[in-house]
Protein backbone atom coordinates (compact mmCIF):
# COMPACT_ATOMS: atom_id res chain seq x y z
CA UNK A 1 0.00 0.00 0.00
CA UNK A 2 2.70 2.48 0.96
CA UNK A 3 4.90 1.59 -2.05
CA UNK A 4 2.64 3.43 -4.49
CA UNK A 5 2.76 6.49 -2.26
CA UNK A 6 6.55 6.23 -1.96
CA UNK A 7 6.89 6.30 -5.75
CA UNK A 8 4.64 9.35 -6.06
CA UNK A 9 6.40 11.09 -3.20
CA UNK A 10 9.77 10.48 -4.82
CA UNK A 11 8.61 11.91 -8.15
CA UNK A 12 7.05 14.91 -6.45
CA UNK A 13 10.20 15.63 -4.43
CA UNK A 14 12.35 15.49 -7.57
CA UNK A 15 9.89 17.71 -9.40
CA UNK A 16 9.79 20.29 -6.61
CA UNK A 17 13.58 20.28 -6.32
CA UNK A 18 13.85 20.84 -10.07
CA UNK A 19 11.46 23.77 -9.87
CA UNK A 20 13.40 25.22 -6.95
CA UNK A 21 16.65 25.03 -8.92
CA UNK A 22 14.86 26.59 -11.88
CA UNK A 23 13.89 29.47 -9.65
CA UNK A 24 17.49 29.93 -8.54
CA UNK A 25 18.70 30.05 -12.16
CA UNK A 26 16.01 32.53 -13.14
CA UNK A 27 16.42 34.76 -10.08
CA UNK A 28 19.81 35.95 -11.36
CA UNK A 29 20.01 34.76 -14.94
CA UNK A 30 23.26 34.62 -16.88
CA UNK A 31 23.47 33.80 -20.61
CA UNK A 32 25.69 30.80 -19.82
CA UNK A 33 22.83 29.32 -17.78
CA UNK A 34 20.55 29.02 -20.83
CA UNK A 35 21.48 25.39 -21.48
CA UNK A 36 20.88 24.45 -17.87
CA UNK A 37 17.57 26.30 -17.94
CA UNK A 38 16.44 24.40 -21.04
CA UNK A 39 17.44 21.15 -19.40
CA UNK A 40 15.42 22.00 -16.29
CA UNK A 41 12.39 22.94 -18.38
CA UNK A 42 12.47 19.60 -20.17
CA UNK A 43 12.96 17.81 -16.88
CA UNK A 44 9.83 19.59 -15.69
CA UNK A 45 7.91 18.00 -18.58
CA UNK A 46 9.31 14.52 -17.92
CA UNK A 47 8.65 15.02 -14.21
CA UNK A 48 5.00 15.71 -14.95
CA UNK A 49 4.90 12.61 -17.16
CA UNK A 50 6.24 10.49 -14.29
CA UNK A 51 3.71 11.96 -11.86
CA UNK A 52 0.92 11.33 -14.37
CA UNK A 53 1.96 7.67 -14.63
CA UNK A 54 1.47 7.31 -10.88
CA UNK A 55 -2.23 8.12 -11.30
CA UNK A 56 -3.16 4.61 -12.37
CA UNK A 57 -1.90 3.11 -9.13
CA UNK A 58 -3.82 5.63 -7.08
CA UNK A 59 -7.18 5.74 -8.88
CA UNK A 60 -8.92 4.17 -5.85
CA UNK A 61 -7.61 6.72 -3.35
CA UNK A 62 -10.14 9.35 -2.22
CA UNK A 63 -9.22 12.58 -0.50
CA UNK A 64 -11.91 14.54 1.36
CA UNK A 65 -12.42 18.02 -0.04
CA UNK A 66 -12.35 19.52 3.45
CA UNK A 67 -8.61 18.78 3.66
CA UNK A 68 -8.02 21.19 0.80
CA UNK A 69 -9.52 23.98 2.91
CA UNK A 70 -6.85 23.40 5.53
CA UNK A 71 -4.07 23.37 2.94
CA UNK A 72 -5.39 26.52 1.27
CA UNK A 73 -5.29 28.28 4.63
CA UNK A 74 -1.68 27.20 5.21
CA UNK A 75 -2.69 24.82 7.98
CA UNK A 76 -1.39 21.32 8.70
CA UNK A 77 -3.77 18.76 7.11
CA UNK A 78 -3.15 16.42 10.03
CA UNK A 79 -5.32 18.84 12.01
CA UNK A 80 -8.23 17.73 9.82
CA UNK A 81 -7.62 14.10 10.79
CA UNK A 82 -7.30 15.09 14.44
CA UNK A 83 -10.51 17.09 14.36
CA UNK A 84 -12.37 14.26 12.57
CA UNK A 85 -11.35 11.79 15.26
CA UNK A 86 -12.24 14.20 18.05
CA UNK A 87 -15.65 14.95 16.48
CA UNK A 88 -16.31 11.22 16.01
CA UNK A 89 -15.45 10.51 19.65
CA UNK A 90 -17.52 13.44 20.92
CA UNK A 91 -20.54 12.34 18.85
CA UNK A 92 -20.00 8.76 19.97
CA UNK A 93 -20.10 9.85 23.62
CA UNK A 94 -23.14 12.04 23.02
CA UNK A 95 -25.12 9.24 21.36
CA UNK A 96 -24.03 6.73 23.98
CA UNK A 97 -25.27 9.11 26.64
CA UNK A 98 -28.64 9.39 24.89
CA UNK A 99 -28.96 5.61 24.52
CA UNK A 100 -28.09 4.99 28.18
CA UNK A 101 -30.52 7.69 29.34
CA UNK A 102 -33.32 6.29 27.17
CA UNK A 103 -32.70 2.79 28.54
CA UNK A 104 -32.83 4.04 32.12
CA UNK A 105 -35.99 6.00 31.36
CA UNK A 106 -37.64 2.94 29.82
CA UNK A 107 -36.75 0.83 32.80
CA UNK A 108 -38.14 3.40 35.27
CA UNK A 109 -41.27 3.90 33.20
CA UNK A 110 -42.01 0.17 33.07
CA UNK A 111 -41.37 -0.04 36.82
CA UNK A 112 -43.79 2.76 37.64
CA UNK A 113 -46.42 1.63 35.15
CA UNK A 114 -46.28 -1.86 36.63
CA UNK A 115 -47.14 -0.38 40.04
CA UNK A 116 -50.16 1.45 38.63
CA UNK A 117 -51.32 -0.99 35.89
CA UNK A 118 -50.03 -4.40 36.94
CA UNK A 119 -52.29 -6.51 34.71
CA UNK A 120 -51.79 -4.43 31.59
CA UNK A 121 -48.06 -4.38 32.12
CA UNK A 122 -48.04 -8.12 32.56
CA UNK A 123 -49.74 -8.44 29.15
CA UNK A 124 -47.27 -5.97 27.69
CA UNK A 125 -44.28 -7.92 29.00
CA UNK A 126 -45.75 -11.15 27.69
CA UNK A 127 -46.02 -9.67 24.17
CA UNK A 128 -42.77 -7.73 24.11
CA UNK A 129 -40.66 -10.11 26.12
CA UNK A 130 -38.39 -9.28 29.03
CA UNK A 131 -35.89 -6.49 28.35
CA UNK A 132 -32.39 -6.85 29.81
CA UNK A 133 -31.70 -4.46 32.69
CA UNK A 134 -29.86 -1.24 31.69
CA UNK B 1 -48.93 -1.81 20.61
CA UNK B 2 -49.72 -0.80 17.05
CA UNK B 3 -46.18 0.11 15.97
CA UNK B 4 -43.59 -2.43 15.09
CA UNK B 5 -40.40 -2.35 17.06
CA UNK B 6 -37.42 -0.81 15.30
CA UNK B 7 -34.88 -3.33 14.09
CA UNK B 8 -31.78 -3.96 16.16
CA UNK B 9 -28.26 -3.55 14.84
CA UNK B 10 -25.00 -4.78 16.25
CA UNK B 11 -23.30 -1.40 15.78
CA UNK B 12 -24.91 1.50 17.66
CA UNK B 13 -23.73 4.80 19.07
CA UNK B 14 -23.07 3.11 22.39
CA UNK B 15 -20.18 1.15 20.83
CA UNK B 16 -16.75 2.73 21.01
CA UNK B 17 -16.26 3.32 17.29
CA UNK B 18 -12.55 4.15 17.66
CA UNK B 19 -11.96 0.66 19.07
CA UNK B 20 -14.40 -0.99 16.68
CA UNK B 21 -12.56 0.33 13.60
CA UNK B 22 -9.07 -0.23 15.14
CA UNK B 23 -8.24 3.46 15.20
CA UNK B 24 -6.61 3.60 18.64
CA UNK B 25 -3.15 4.03 17.13
CA UNK B 26 -4.37 6.84 14.88
CA UNK B 27 -6.21 8.47 17.79
CA UNK B 28 -3.13 8.37 20.04
CA UNK B 29 -0.95 9.67 17.22
CA UNK B 30 -3.12 12.65 16.32
CA UNK B 31 -4.94 13.41 19.55
CA UNK B 32 -2.43 12.16 22.11
CA UNK B 33 0.14 14.83 21.35
CA UNK B 34 0.06 18.31 19.95
CA UNK B 35 -0.17 18.58 16.17
CA UNK B 36 1.61 21.64 14.85
CA UNK B 37 -0.54 24.25 13.23
CA UNK B 38 1.35 25.30 10.12
CA UNK B 39 1.56 23.60 6.75
CA UNK B 40 5.34 24.03 6.79
CA UNK B 41 5.49 21.72 9.83
CA UNK B 42 3.88 18.99 7.73
CA UNK B 43 6.00 19.74 4.65
CA UNK B 44 9.26 21.16 6.02
CA UNK B 45 11.21 20.68 2.80
CA UNK B 46 8.77 22.40 0.47
CA UNK B 47 10.27 25.71 -0.76
CA UNK B 48 8.36 28.97 -0.81
CA UNK B 49 6.11 30.67 1.72
CA UNK B 50 3.55 27.87 1.99
CA UNK B 51 2.01 29.06 5.25
CA UNK B 52 0.35 31.95 3.48
CA UNK B 53 -3.25 31.42 2.31
CA UNK B 54 -3.55 30.16 -1.25
CA UNK B 55 -5.86 33.03 -2.15
CA UNK B 56 -2.93 35.49 -1.78
CA UNK B 57 -1.14 34.27 -4.87
CA UNK B 58 -3.97 32.40 -6.63
CA UNK B 59 -2.39 29.06 -5.75
CA UNK B 60 -5.37 27.58 -3.90
CA UNK B 61 -6.39 23.99 -4.49
CA UNK B 62 -10.04 25.00 -4.42
CA UNK B 63 -9.60 27.24 -7.45
CA UNK B 64 -7.90 24.32 -9.20
CA UNK B 65 -10.91 22.11 -8.53
CA UNK B 66 -13.52 24.72 -9.39
CA UNK B 67 -11.71 25.91 -12.49
CA UNK B 68 -9.42 23.14 -13.76
CA UNK B 69 -6.91 24.35 -16.36
CA UNK B 70 -7.67 23.38 -19.93
CA UNK B 71 -4.76 21.33 -21.23
CA UNK B 72 -3.97 18.51 -23.63
CA UNK B 73 -3.95 14.86 -22.77
CA UNK B 74 -0.22 14.24 -23.11
CA UNK B 75 3.06 15.82 -22.05
CA UNK B 76 5.41 16.48 -24.96
CA UNK B 77 9.00 17.62 -24.46
CA UNK B 78 9.78 21.17 -25.53
CA UNK B 79 11.39 21.39 -28.94
CA UNK B 80 14.23 23.76 -29.85
CA UNK B 81 11.79 26.19 -31.40
CA UNK B 82 9.65 26.21 -28.26
CA UNK B 83 12.69 26.72 -26.06
CA UNK B 84 13.59 29.93 -27.89
CA UNK B 85 10.63 31.44 -26.06
CA UNK B 86 12.53 30.86 -22.81
CA UNK B 87 15.54 32.97 -23.67
CA UNK B 88 15.87 35.32 -20.74
CA UNK B 89 17.55 38.66 -20.18
CA UNK B 90 20.57 38.55 -17.92
CA UNK B 91 20.41 40.10 -14.49
CA UNK B 92 18.57 39.74 -11.18
CA UNK B 93 14.80 39.54 -10.78
CA UNK B 94 12.85 42.25 -8.94
CA UNK B 95 12.86 41.66 -5.18
CA UNK B 96 9.24 40.52 -4.89
CA UNK B 97 9.81 37.70 -7.35
CA UNK B 98 12.97 36.40 -5.70
CA UNK B 99 11.17 34.97 -2.66
CA UNK B 100 10.08 31.79 -4.48
CA UNK B 101 13.05 29.65 -3.60
CA UNK B 102 13.47 30.93 -0.07
CA UNK B 103 12.40 28.36 2.47
CA UNK B 104 10.78 29.22 5.80
CA UNK B 105 13.10 28.83 8.82
CA UNK B 106 13.31 25.13 9.53
CA UNK B 107 12.70 23.85 13.02
CA UNK B 108 14.48 20.75 14.20
CA UNK B 109 12.52 17.74 13.12
CA UNK B 110 12.91 14.12 14.12
CA UNK B 111 11.82 12.95 10.68
CA UNK B 112 14.10 14.63 8.18
CA UNK B 113 13.36 14.29 4.50
CA UNK B 114 15.75 12.22 2.53
CA UNK B 115 16.74 14.58 -0.32
CA UNK B 116 19.87 16.68 0.00
CA UNK B 117 19.91 20.35 -0.97
CA UNK B 118 22.46 22.56 -2.71
CA UNK B 119 22.57 26.29 -3.19
CA UNK B 120 23.71 26.06 -6.82
CA UNK B 121 21.72 24.23 -9.46
CA UNK B 122 23.06 20.80 -10.34
CA UNK B 123 22.14 18.32 -13.05
CA UNK B 124 19.36 15.90 -12.17
CA UNK B 125 20.54 13.11 -9.89
CA UNK B 126 20.82 9.58 -11.14
CA UNK B 127 18.55 7.12 -9.31
CA UNK B 128 21.53 5.43 -7.61
CA UNK B 129 22.80 8.78 -6.25
CA UNK B 130 19.43 9.74 -4.83
CA UNK B 131 19.05 6.31 -3.23
CA UNK B 132 22.48 6.64 -1.68
CA UNK B 133 21.62 10.05 -0.30
CA UNK B 134 18.28 8.80 0.97
CA UNK B 135 20.07 6.11 2.96
CA UNK B 136 22.33 8.72 4.52
CA UNK B 137 19.34 10.92 5.44
CA UNK B 138 21.49 14.03 5.86
CA UNK B 139 21.16 17.49 4.35
CA UNK B 140 24.10 19.56 3.21
CA UNK B 141 24.76 22.44 5.58
CA UNK B 142 25.34 26.02 4.55
CA UNK B 143 28.99 27.12 4.72
CA UNK B 144 28.02 29.65 7.41
CA UNK B 145 26.43 26.98 9.60
CA UNK B 146 29.45 24.71 9.10
CA UNK B 147 31.79 27.47 10.23
CA UNK B 148 29.69 28.14 13.33
CA UNK B 149 29.58 24.45 14.18
CA UNK B 150 33.36 24.19 13.87
CA UNK B 151 33.77 27.15 16.21
CA UNK B 152 31.45 25.51 18.71
CA UNK B 153 33.42 22.28 18.57
CA UNK B 154 36.68 24.16 19.14
CA UNK B 155 35.19 25.79 22.22
CA UNK B 156 34.06 22.41 23.53
CA UNK B 157 37.53 20.97 22.94
CA UNK B 158 39.08 23.77 24.94
CA UNK B 159 36.77 23.23 27.93
CA UNK B 160 36.63 19.41 27.92
CA UNK B 161 39.35 17.75 25.97
CA UNK B 162 37.88 14.29 26.64
CA UNK B 163 34.44 15.22 25.27
CA UNK B 164 32.90 11.96 23.97
CA UNK B 165 31.00 13.61 21.12
CA UNK B 166 33.97 15.23 19.39
CA UNK B 167 35.12 12.22 17.40
CA UNK B 168 31.62 11.11 16.33
CA UNK B 169 30.42 14.62 15.46
CA UNK B 170 33.49 15.19 13.32
CA UNK B 171 32.78 11.93 11.51
CA UNK B 172 29.14 12.83 10.96
CA UNK B 173 29.94 16.28 9.56
CA UNK B 174 32.07 14.68 6.87
CA UNK B 175 29.15 12.49 5.73
CA UNK B 176 27.23 13.72 2.73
Amino acid sequence: MTEKFDSLEEHLEKFVENIRQLGIIVSDFQPSSQTGLNQKLNFMVTGLQDIDKCRQQLHDISVPLEVFEYIDQGRNPQLYTKECLERALAKNEQVKGKIDTMKKFKSLLIQELTKVFPEDMAKYKAIRGEDPPP
Amino acid sequence: LSRRRPGTTELTGSTNLITHYNLEHAYNKFCGKKVKEKLSNFLPDLPGMIDLPGSHDSSSLRSLIEKPPICGSSFTPLTGAMLTGFRLHAGPLPEQCRLMHIQPPKKKNKHKHKQSRTQDPVPPETPSDSDHKKKKKKKEEDPERKRKKKEKKKKKNRHSPEHPGVGSSQASSSLR
